[in-house]
């Protein structure tokens, strides 16, 4: 009478027939009770061998000490998972004298379409930086794919995502306000790879800071907008790859760029040229940033800064645009130097790039001040022996 | 009586527990085979067709390859004919630039990369690498007869190092656990071997490619290596993932090139004893 209801009554049928397998498998119902009793305590035991999570708090606050408060370093935490050396990080840029870091907040990483916003890890990021007394440039871009047509890359964001983003990097701006001062909106904007592989147009980019910046400012009205963040490049018009920075610029402010930034992002490397070496719009070397202020200045944009968010030299044996490593502590210490005395109008530049969470085993590599076991490089030392906190 | 009710009907079901089990081996089958179907392990038997072994490369790290005369020579050129000719095939060089190597392996345009290239973890989901067949590790030159033959030894003693290199980062962690080492820096690798020719220095540690070429071109100095190297940093062949079987072939004529030692008189050649 039982089994006839339990089989023919719908699903009571399946259980039936689930529980005689189990039965099968494990036998009468005190076997199942030992087993599951010598599992749970399987699984006792097991998380008694875990080791206990390490305790990391954000400890007091600290202020950075530096000769140069023009140093910078830029940070590589986005990918960095265990929050001690995120602390551990941060605890080495205030070492090293570099009161500024510059830091990738994805926006792809934290919000899904339900329009939740993880800020666990951005969290974490921002208050050991603040707590350091480190004073956080933060880098917005990567568009999820609930905001961008299906089969494009993280980095194709387009007019009709332009509100969205506005909307997360105000919500950004608001919640971190007193702690992050300074916002970039996307990066190299003047290259096709990080405009979505698309032909990329200064005046596309315009209407997405004419976005951006009234949202940022209605959220907290003293954040600073960095525009551009544009990449030296040499690429003519029609090029596929992309667009030579000074031409980008002259067309941003074409474009009436002007009154939707507070200053000016931008990325100068020094490849195998000195710090020193002359300007000259048809090379890339790290004084073309007199360059890019010469547009600003033709705009009538010259009282706004210059934030060099991206700088350095490489290091690589085989790396074409690397130099030797003495070289580049040379170079780099010149750079700094020469910056604090002749460029007023550059608030800071950020080496790239201070640690990797992981080695790339590639000329990456090559571009660090830190090795991602935290072994400090020559460079490092010699920074922070040049900003006064030495021996 | 309810017993036997349920067996029945437990057996009589759409399909009885072995079937089951069968039906799921054969799903679990047939995913397997399908996943293989993706990537077809069949670049061995063009070559063998062919007779030619693609070899892709970057000309321009002496001693390993650089283009002299319209050709290419050095230690991985030579060792790419070497592992051919036991092969039975003809190498065929193509050039990229270092930054396109892995791009031109993964598009076909070559079978596998031979160009001083280290290993790459992250790389391994795409790539695979042969047995390394040379370490380029940082190592120690010392003068003739000097008793020091390890890191460790070093203490109190005067250590030269490329200003900046990884051989300086190494040196300034062993003079944490050795107080006494003095690790001296210099502008450039060979000012560093420089000053232990010089007696400025007791030792120095540089990357094995350029200790072992100034060891080579300076044979009248009275100076030697350490055998054994402090880090190590492989280099070895590199191949697309599903091509296994050539994977295993060159294994296989770079373990015969080992044994017959043919494989030390190609790196002697290059880069001395």
């Amino acid at each position: 009478m039982d089994y006839l209801q339990n089989t023919k009554t719908g699903n009571g049928g399946y259980r039936d027939k689930g529980e005689k397998v189990w039965s099968r498998l494990l036998g009468s119902s005190a076997r199942y009770t030992r087993v599951l009793a010598r599992l749970l305590l399987f699984m006792i035991l097991l998380r008694l061998l875990l080791p206990a999570p390490i305790l990391v708090t954000i400890g007091p606050q600290q202020t950075v000490y530096s000769d140069y408060p023009i140093t910078g370093v830029h940070t590589r935490l986005t990918d960095e998972v265990e929050e001690w050396k995120i602390k551990r990080t941060l605890e080495l840029v205030r070492e090293m004298g570099s009161p500024w870091i510059v830091e990738f907040f994805p926006w792809a990483y934290y919000q899904g379409s339900d329009g939740d916003i993880a800020w666990q890890h951005p969290d974490q990021v921002v208050n050991h930086a603040h707590a350091q007394g480190l004073t956080i440039i933060a880098r917005l871009g990567l568009t999820p794919d609930w905001a961008r047509p299906p089969d494009t890359p993280l980095t194709y964001l387009d007019e009709d995502a332009y509100e969205d983003f506005a909307a997360f990097a105000a919500a950004f701006a608001a919640r971190y306000e007193g702690k992050v001062d300074y916002l970039v909106i996307g990066n190299e904007p003047n290259l096709s790879y990080e405009w979505g592989y698309r032909p990329t147009t200064a005046e596309d980019y315009v209407n997405l800071l004419k976005v951006v910046y009234p949202a940022v400012k209605e959220a907290n009205p003293e954040m600073q907008i960095l525009a551009g963040a544009l990449a030296p490049t040499l690429e003519p018009d029609g090029s596929p790859w992309g667009l030579n920075d000074l031409q980008y610029l002259t067309e941003m402010y074409e474009a009436g760029a002007a009154p939707f930034f507070d200053g000016l992002a931008v990325h100068a490397y020094g490849l195998t040229f000195p710090a020193e070496a002359d300007p000259d719009p048809n090379i890339l070397n790290f004084r073309r940033i007199e360059l890019v202020r010469d547009v600003m200045v033709v705009a009538g944009d010259g009282d706004k800064s210059i934030f060099v968010t991206e700088t350095g030299w490489n290091d690589h044996p085989r790396w074409t645009m690397a130099v030797r490593p003495g070289q580049r502590i040379q170079y780099t210490l010149d750079a700094l130097r020469y910056a604090e005395e002749n460029w007023p109008f550059v608030e800071m530049m950020a080496l790239w790039a201070f640690r990797y969470p992981a080695s790339t085993k590639s000329y990456m590599d090559y571009f660090t001040l830190v090795t991602p076991e935290f072994v400090t490089k020559p460079i490092y030392d010699a920074i922070k022996e040049y900003t006064g906190n030495g021996g | 009586m309810v017993a036997e009710n349920r067996k029945t009907n437990f057996h009589s079901s759409l399909f009885s527990a072995g079937t089951r089990i069968s039906l799921l081996i054969f799903i679990i089958l047939a995913l397997l085979f399908l996943t293989g179907c993706g990537r077809k392990d069949d670049t061995w038997q063009r070559i063998q067709k062919e007779g030619v072994l693609r070899v892709g490369l970057d000309p321009t790290f002496p001693p390993f390859e650089v283009t002299a005369d319209s050709d290419v020579i050095g230690l991985d050129a030579d060792l790419a004919r070497a592992l051919a000719d036991e092969m039975g095939l003809q190498a065929e060089f193509v050039y990229f630039g270092y930054d396109g190597l892995y791009d031109a392996l993964a598009t076909e345009q070559v079978d596998f990369l031979i160009s001083a290239l280290v290993i790459v973890p992250g790389r391994m989901r795409d790539f695979a690498y042969s047995e390394p067949y040379f370490n380029a590790g940082e190592i120690l030159v010392i003068p003739s007869g000097s008793t020091i033959d390890e890191m460790a030894g070093l203490s109190g003693k005067r250590l030269a190092v490329e200003l900046g290199a990884q051989g300086h980062v190494e040196a300034t962690q062993w003079a944490k656990r050795l107080p006494d080492l003095q690790v001296l820096p210099y502008p450039s690798a060979d000012e560093a071997l420089d000053a232990v020719a010089a007696g400025e220095a007791d030792a120095a540690l540089v990357d094995g490619v350029s200790g072992r070429l100034y060891l080579k071109e300076r044979s009248n100095l009275d100076l030697e290596r350490v055998s054994q190297t402090v880090t190590v940093e492989p280099y070895a062949m590199v191949v697309r993932i599903e091509d296994e079987t050539l994977l295993a072939k060159l294994d296989e004529a770079l373990s015969s090139l080992t044994a017959t030692g043919e494989l030390d008189i190609l790196i002697e050649r290059w880069l001395g004893p």
